[in-house]
């Protein structure tokens, strides 16, 4: 029975967990201009996620080694430290739009100017990974943001056409009035969403936190297989409102506001207060995983004493990277720009880093000198190998898109 | 006996102290030439002044240059693990020390001596 709770609570904070303030932004501009035509990339990144995700937790069980561990010692110092520099900018930059996102959500609350909560972000921030236990810290987080589920519940409420919904996500066309450059430069933005390198640092440092064996393999899978595709749902149905009600009336997204606006319009106040809730807890979440994966993997690549399972003063470089991580992530909001761009260009930036996030760990799974018998198995390396190619292509198209569409302009 | 390829085996592998802390990543390796006899691995090399070396060119020198500027001895000696230490090569190197004696924890401990312990709580 004890077991039978703690794969369902696993699942439910997987799902909490999965949403972050990318997932937020990037599915409810994509619903409101391109309506449901961009769900089949949320699909598409889901399945990477869940694929990658096992491979480096199964990694992470086997070996006991997290990700930045083994990429030095399979790739070497120069090229691992390449891989570092562009996986850390991109998760400082994610780091800062989490920020931003905590404190855009507070703004919906209260009113207040969203740049005077970010130092007081930051602190809490800084004072849950200072003192908070591992695995507290992840329930605590991912159990709240399932308060987010009120958009599914928006969306039923809203009494959609479901027949038709699903007829256009199965068959997407480029709505009039959208260029195809767009069109492909968005489904970038969702694609890097979904498959953020950030999940995966902390995925595997958390399972060696956590101290998984083998035997845990089993209970990882349920997580993944399970809470990410619900997860992934959750972010479709984000989507839905959005192409709902924002579409028909041409309302662009350029704030938590309109990201909430359907689900408000659907459930009224009550709807408001879950969304405030699970704003603040999907993001501040994120934010803690992104600052910790920062010092995680510097740590991991120079061979530092990292992690919450011993007391800071055990792990003082880690600890100082981290606060200087949360400190330079909320100077970088401070300075007013504005935190959905933030979030676009992080979403765009993990997009072009993805290659170097998950070639390492398809290399390493495949090793039997560190895996053992828990190699990867046929139908996942071929699966794999296709995402990669995939990555490749994706991780290439990103900036020229960018600059062609001016950013999704 | 076991064969051992250096550079896949042993450069680069986290090496963790008897209590299993992490103390450094195998970032060089020393050899001593005896007169007679075949060359030998001596000892283990860590910290910047060992990695920049092998990083090399621009980046080599900007790491070694902020590496000296940070230590407070000016040391230009790499962190040194005598190979007699080494009792284990697995996914991790396992010395029979702890951590606090290697002597090569020169930056750890200026980390915590000047930030992490003069915040409270961080025992």
């Amino acid at each position: 029975m004890k077991k039978v709770l703690g794969v369902f609570l696993g699942v439910l904070t997987a799902i909490g967990g999965f949403v972050d303030i990318g997932d937020l932004v990037a599915n409810a501009v994509v619903g409101s201009r391109f309506g449901l035509s961009l769900a089949w990339v949320v699909v598409v990144g889901v399945v990477g996620i869940c694929l990658f995700a096992d491979m480096s937790g199964r990694v992470a069980a086997v070996t006991r080694r997290a990700t930045f561990d083994l990429v030095r010692e399979r790739l070497g110092p120069r090229f691992g430290l390449l891989n570092l520099s562009a996986s850390m900018l991109v998760t400082f930059l994610t780091l800062a739009a989490e920020v931003g996102g905590v404190a855009l959500a507070l703004e919906l609350a209260s009113s207040v100017s969203y740049l005077l909560f970010v130092p007081l972000i930051a602190f809490l921030l800084w004072l849950v990974i200072w003192r908070m236990p591992f695995e507290q810290m992840e329930r605590a987080f991912g159990l709240a943001g399932l308060a987010l589920l009120v958009f599914a519940v928006g969306l039923w409420q809203l009494g959609p056409d479901w027949s038709q919904l699903a007829h256009k996500m199965l068959n997407p066309t480029v709505p009039k009035g959208e260029g195809h450059p767009t069109y492909w430069y968005y489904a970038i933005a969702l694609f890097g969403a979904a498959m953020t390198p950030y999940e995966v640092f902390f995925f595997s440092s958390g399972a060696v936190e956590e101290g998984w064996t083998k035997k845990d393999l089993r209970i990882e899978r349920v997580n993944v297989y399970l809470g990410f595709p619900l997860g992934g749902l959750l972010s479709i149905a984000i989507a839905a409102t959005a192409a709902l009600v924002l579409l028909p009336r041409g309302i662009a997204v350029d704030h938590l506001d309109q990201v909430a606006l359907p689900t408000v319009l659907a459930l009224g106040k009550v709807g408001l207060a879950f969304l405030i809730v699970g704003f603040v807890a999907a993001t501040f979440g994120a934010a803690l995983e992104c600052a910790l994966s920062t010092g995680y993997s510097i740590s991991q690549y120079l061979g530092w004493q990292w992690g919450k399972y011993t007391a800071p003063r055990q792990a003082a470089r880690f600890h100082a990277v981290v606060l200087l991580a949360i400190i330079g992530g909320s100077m970088l909001i401070l300075t007013t720009l504005d935190p959905v761009k933030v979030t676009e260009y992080s979403l765009i930036f993990s997009a072009v880093a993805l290659p170097l996030t998950y070639f390492p760990i398809l290399v390493i799974s495949n090793d039997p000198d560190y895996m053992g018998d828990e190699v990867n198995g046929r139908v996942t390396n071929l699966l794999a190998t296709g995402y990669l190619i995939l990555l490749t292509v994706v991780s290439i198209a990103a900036i020229p898109l960018m600059l062609a569409t001016k950013a999704g302009q | 006996m076991k064969r051992r390829d250096l550079a896949l085996h042993l450069l680069d592998r986290q090496v963790q102290d008897r209590d299993g802390r992490a103390v450094s990543n195998v970032d060089d390796l020393e050899l001593t030439f005896p007169d007679n006899g075949p060359p030998y691995v001596s000892a283990i090399l860590c910290g910047p002044q060992a990695l920049a070396p092998r990083l090399g060119g621009l980046l080599g020198r900007w790491l070694q240059f902020w590496s000296e500027v940070l230590s407070r001895e000016k040391t230009v000696e790499p962190g040194r693990i005598p190979i007699e230490l080494v009792n284990g090569i697995g996914s991790a190197v396992t010395v029979t020390k702890a951590r606090s004696t290697l002597g090569v924890h020169g930056n750890e401990d200026r980390a915590r001596e000047y930030l992490i312990d003069r915040i409270p709580g961080a025992r």
